[in-house]
């Protein structure tokens, strides 16, 4: 999941939802998609760990990548 | 005179007759193999140069920045010092100095060229030492700030002879990787504080070339033991030490979840405002509806149904007066058809007594007949006494 295009995209729906002339059929979407995407990404931080690898190039364009363990 | 003409010069040498007075100036000689000359650095030489980095020390190599002048009492020339650096610690401050005036002249510093960093940065590189203090406090506040992040080593020396060309070839390194297995959203290059020896591979002009050219955004991060290095300069941003760095890369997630909570509590009340907005128009609508058309509306439908009333009213009267004129009409028959009409004429019945038809003619009539004659009121009993038929008349 790309969190900046779910933020972006929860700026443009609360920008949108603060217009006068949004239709409420479409507000309600927006709202639903928002509400939606804003629990998704609560959800990726909360099951979020944090991932570090080594990354060793063998040969020119040879690349292994290794879990790192801080010794 | 002597003094306008000789001007501020640098000089080098070795520190002698170190003597700090009381006063909190600072007497020494500064002597080469050649030469020696009395030196004075006053307490207060000036407020805006900065203070020795290290204190003078007997025998210490110098490099002194001052101007010669003559001290009268003794007839005797004193070099009065402003600035005053070991001349170890001077060679690496003018190399710093021409190396950051060329790059700078060269437009590596130039603002423009900076690329921004990525607001949330999934993937990123660090250019450090797999077993130093910088990629500890990095892993450690990455993993508090934004545990949505993977981190990719690109382990590197950070001091010694090998350090600048492993840093060099990590940044490269680390290119190559994002262009062609994992896109890489930012590299952190750097390492914890140090010597300003150790910190020195950062004012590599190798390392800021690979720096300046790096595709990948870079944020420098190098300890805070000296204000600034090469690579500061050219890097896309600047943290103070690696700890920092990685809160300017990183968002913290607890931001994140309160902007999370602020969009969803916004849109709510957004929509709420947009419901509330759509009912007041309906009732305003209703409203005109309701009491204002239906007004206008009640208006011309009494008048509607004045008119109607009235129609109505016409049409029964019409309807009324037909019947009347029926009822007449079928009275008139009626009464015409009355056989005591005749008799109110005038006219009257007669009859053979006893027999029901009315007489019409003469034919059957002979004198001495008894005729029963009905007027309008009373009947009359009467003989014939001559019967005359019209021919006679």
């Amino acid at each position: 999941m790309k969190i900046d295009k779910s933020l972006d995209r929860l700026e443009v729906i609360t920008k949108r939802l603060g217009q006068e002339d949004v239709p409420l059929d479409e507000a309600l979407a927006l709202f639903e998609e928002g509400i939606t995407l804003a629990s998704e990404v609560k959800t990726s931080l909360d099951e979020a760990r944090l991932q570090v690898k080594k990354v060793l190039e063998k040969a020119k364009g040879m690349f292994v990548v290794e879990d790192f363990d801080l010794e | 005179m002597l003094e306008d003409s000789l001007g501020a010069v640098w000089l080098r040498g070795e520190v002698s007759n170190l003597k700090r007075a009381a006063s909190g100036h600072t007497y020494f000689t500064l002597k080469d193999d050649k030469a020696e000359i009395s030196a004075v650095r006053f307490k207060f030489a000036s407020p805006f140069l900065p203070a020795p980095t290290q204190p003078l020390e007997e025998g210490m190599e110098v490099l002194a920045y001052g101007r010669a002048t003559l001290y009268e009492p003794r007839g005797r020339y004193q070099f009065i010092v402003s600035l005053v650096q070991p001349a170890g610690l001077g060679a690496l401050q003018v190399a710093f100095e021409q190396l950051k005036r060329k790059l700078q002249e060269e437009g590596l510093f130039n603002e423009d060229h900076k690329q921004p960093l990525p607001l949330y940065p999934l993937r990123v590189g660090v250019v450090t030492s797999p077993t130093g203090a910088a990629i500890r406090d990095i892993i450690s506040v990455t993993g508090r700030r934004f545990p949505l992040a993977e981190l990719y080593i690109f382990p590197s020396s950070v001091q010694g002879e090998a350090a600048a060309a492993e840093i060099v070839s990590a940044i490269t390194s680390a290119e190559r990787f994002s262009a062609s297995h994992i896109a890489l959203d930012l590299l952190i290059v750097g390492r914890g504080g140090g010597s300003l020896e150790d910190l020195n591979v950062f004012n590599a002009e190798d390392v800021a070339r690979a720096i300046y050219a790096c595709k990948i955004p870079v944020i420098s991060a190098v300890g805070h033991e000296i204000d600034f290095t090469i690579s500061d300069f050219v890097a896309d941003r600047r943290a103070p030490t690696p700890s920092a760095a990685a809160e300017i890369a990183f968002p913290d997630q607890e931001d994140l979840r309160r902007q999370l909570q602020a969009f969803a509590s916004q849109n709510l009340r957004r929509v709420r405002v947009n419901i509330d907005r759509r009912e007041e128009r309906m009732n305003s609508r209703l409203h005109e509806y309701v009491f204002r058309l239906p007004g206008r509306k009640i208006d011309s439908l009494s008048q509607r149904l004045d008119i109607h009333l009235q129609a109505l009213l016409r049409e029964m009267q019409q309807a009324m007066a037909k019947r009347t004129q029926a009822l007449d009409h079928a009275r008139g028959l009626l009464l015409l058809s009355d056989p005591r009409l005749p008799l109110r004429r005038g006219y009257s019945i007669t009859r053979i007594l006893g027999e029901k038809e009315p007489l019409r003619d003469t034919a059957r009539l002979s004198a001495g007949m008894s005729l029963e004659t009905h007027l309008l009121r009373g009947t009359v009993l009467s003989s014939v006494e001559e019967v005359k038929t019209d021919e006679d008349r």
